[in-house]
């Protein structure tokens, strides 16, 4: 299928640490599709295997981690139709055609993503005279100072140390980096969970008002899902490798398939209303070397129920169409109660928390 | 423990300022400048209360609680534990260390990755007297009360062995051994998962609501700060700018600094109104010490903002702002007099 309004086909994709009987699986069996222009939200704690996962698509993973399996297809476009690029089995000559022109990715600490010993516009120049070798001295010099002001930064930044920038404005040329070749697909890992709220909303409004302009698809990965509700078109909840929940960010925060999805929105304090006690999720994180037998969140799941403790759940889709979950709770053959606060009609608009 | 009541003042900083130099802007040996961290705060601690210290980073908050804990000393100012200003030319004694503990941020960093659970949680009981016989019963007690059980479990292990959410408790349980009476708490909750975060919350509001604590709660989520504190205060460039009781900040923010940072916190409820710009122009490294520090990034700022220091600003039920915008006309022709005499207000700090 080559299809234009794909951006990303990932099938059964799987990352392990390590060899043999000591491995540690860090992401299992992983598919999903990604829209052009399409926002996918990635959320879970930290060991969830968000992080590895993106690493994985894009090739950058570094040993110890292992691809095990799956498939993983990048979309080129080309004119108006699209090449599809098995990212997998490309060599690393291929891999440079792909890497920054097509998929670029932002990390999370901008101050070490940078060489601290290089002004910013080096950093830009080096980027423009890689992969585009057409370009002249001074059209490279154009390009960053339009791709600065693309991010709200001033010309005069591109002569600054990256030491001599605030946290935002490091993050804003990291992004403006990473759009210097206009790409298709942006990976964003937790962008700005090193930053403080006002710099993350002027950070997270300007990529909105970015990908409305140039149409870049984005996976953006964060433990804030109240944020991916505002950010993204479609969300992801990961827990210990495993997609438990896929689902609109809408129809996700309204109404929460997944106990461990509820669990996490319950986890953040409501701004507004009634000031009540919360609970959280019980236990801790799971650890990955030692992962319970059957669905990995049962140990801490207040719905546990027998078969949770033997089989893994199936991600499978339930009700409505474009929703998925991985929950023996909404599996029609065991005949499980779905408790009210999981089965919540998504166009009620009572909120979660209040 | 039981000789405190509800709501004593347990310790009491008055005018407490930290200032530090540091090397101009355009080089080595260009003049040196003075950083002011914190500028003249004043809070008290109260025990059985929550006091929530909210700001972004650079805002003073770490600083103010390492002056509290007298890790930092002071530039001026005063302290005050139990009623008794403390004598800040001599070194932190004992007693002091005892009574005012400091709870950090990243546990992982915080506990000697080297040694098991048990040292961290023996040492500080050893160093403040407590009878080698007891130690080992007190340390299970102390595990006990942040829910770590069985605690013989968690004493043999070492740091990497735990999540953490537990070494956080552990960390918790280390500075709680010592039977202190005020607890400061710099970020305990930021550098944990988000599953486990309120866990941690509800068990330092329950701490401080059996022991009687006396509980300063450092953070930069405002949505914590309203969920766990009976007081909170709002920093911005070492000086407090907006306090008020309960959730009437959070509810009804006066200062325009506290609105922006209440707009910004993700909230899925008002999607209607996302992504419109804040007003607020990022960027400004420095701030301006002759009038509001906030007033270059302020929506609504005034020409009298830009000059003076704004005043602090009674608002009724305990709620102040340091803001122009509801000052009183008395207040503003204060300044002005004073400003046509050139002696402005607040010359005597800067």
């Amino acid at each position: 299928m080559t299809t234009h309004d794909h951006v990303l086909d990932v099938k059964n994709f799987s990352v392990n640490y390590g060899f043999g009987p000591s491995s540690v699986r860090a992401v299992t069996d992983v598919s999903f599709t990604l829209g052009t222009s399409r926002v996918l939200g990635v959320a879970g704690e930290s060991g969830s295997g968000k992080s590895t996962l993106v690493y994985g698509l894009t090739r950058l993973l570094r040993a110890p981690g292992v691809i095990t399996g799956g498939d993983v297809t990048f979309y080129v476009p080309e004119g108006d139709a699209a090449r599809p690029f098995d990212v997998l089995a490309a060599s690393e000559q291929d891999l440079r055609t792909i890497r920054w022109s097509h998929i670029s990715i932002v990390l999370q600490s901008a101050l070490s993503a940078l060489n601290p010993l290089r002004r910013i516009g080096r950093e830009f120049d080096e980027v423009l005279r890689t992969h585009e070798k057409a370009m002249s001295k001074s059209q490279r010099a154009q390009r960053s100072v339009e791709l600065l002001e693309l991010v709200g930064l001033d010309a005069d930044r591109l002569d600054r140390f990256p030491h001599e920038l605030s946290g935002g404005q490091r993050q804003r040329v990291m992004i403006a980096m990473a759009l210097a070749l206009t790409p298709e697909l942006v990976i964003m890992d937790e962008p700005t969970t090193a930053l403080d709220v006002v710099t993350q909303r002027e950070i997270v409004s300007e990529l909105y008002e970015l990908r409305k302009k140039l149409g870049f698809a984005m996976i953006f990965i964060t433990h804030d899902l109240s944020l991916l509700v505002e950010l993204a078109d479609e969300i992801m909840v990961m827990y210990a490798g495993h997609i438990v929940e896929r689902a609109p960010a809408v129809e996700l925060y309204r109404s929460p398939r997944h106990p461990y999805t509820l669990g996490l929105m319950n986890s953040f304090p409501p701004l507004h209303g009634e000031r009540h006690e919360m609970t959280g999720i019980p236990g801790s994180p799971p650890d990955l070397k030692a992962l319970p037998t059957g669905c990995p969140f049962h140990p801490r799941c207040p719905n546990a129920m027998d078969i949770c403790r033997q089989q893994v759940p199936p991600l499978s889709s339930i009700d409505e169409s474009s929703r998925l979950v991985a929950c023996w709770l909404h599996e029609p053959s065991v005949g499980a109660t779905v408790p009210v606060e999981l089965s919540k009609k998504s166009g009620s608009s009572a909120g979660v928390g209040q | 423990m039981s000789d405190v009541t509800r709501g004593d003042i347990l310790l009491e900083a008055r005018d407490l300022s930290r200032h530090f130099q540091v090397r101009g802007e355009s080089g080595f040996f260009s003049k040196k400048r003075t950083v002011r961290a914190v500028d003249d705060v004043n809070l008290s601690l109260r025990a059985g209360r929550v006091l929530a210290v909210v700001g972004e980073s650079g805002s003073g908050k770490s600083v103010l609680a390492r002056m509290l804990s007298r890790i930092v000393a002071p530039t001026s100012g005063e302290l005050i534990l139990n009623g008794q200003t403390v004598d800040l030319t001599h070194r932190r004694t004992l007693e002091y260390a005892r009574q005012v503990q400091l709870v950090l941020q990243d546990p992982f960093a915080a506990i000697n990755p080297v040694r098991k659970v048990v040292h961290a949680i023996e040492r500080p009981l050893l160093i403040h007297g407590t009878p080698k016989g007891d130690v080992l019963t007190r340390a299970h007690d102390v595990l006990e009360s942040v829910s770590l059980t069985p605690p013989q479990q968690y004493l043999e292990r070492y740091p990497h062995e735990l999540s953490g959410g537990q070494l956080q408790r552990i960390n918790i349980a280390r500075g709680l051994s010592v039977n202190p009476r005020i607890l400061l708490a710099d970020e305990p909750i930021s550098m944990l998962d988000v599953s486990v975060r309120l866990g941690v919350l509800n068990l330092l509001r329950t701490l401080c609501d059996d022991r009687h604590l006396a509980m300063m709660y450092i953070t930069h989520d405002i949505a914590s700060a309203r969920y766990i504190a009976d007081e909170t205060v709002v920093m911005y460039a070492g000086q407090i700018v907006e306090r008020a009781r309960g959730t009437s900040l959070i509810d009804a923010p006066m200062h325009p600094y506290t609105q922006l940072l209440v707009a910004s916190v993700p909230n899925p409820e008002s999607l209607a109104s996302r992504h419109e710009s804040t007003a607020s122009t990022p960027g400004t490294i420095g701030f301006n010490y002759d009038g509001c520090r906030f007033s270059p990034r302020c929506p609504q700022a005034m020409d009298i903002c830009h000059r003076n220091q704004p005043p602090v600003v009674e608002l009724g039920d305990e709620h102040s702002s340091r803001c122009w915008l509801p000052a009183s006309d008395e207040q503003r022709a204060a300044v002005t007099i004073t400003t046509k005499n050139s002696t402005p207000v607040g010359s005597e700090t800067s």
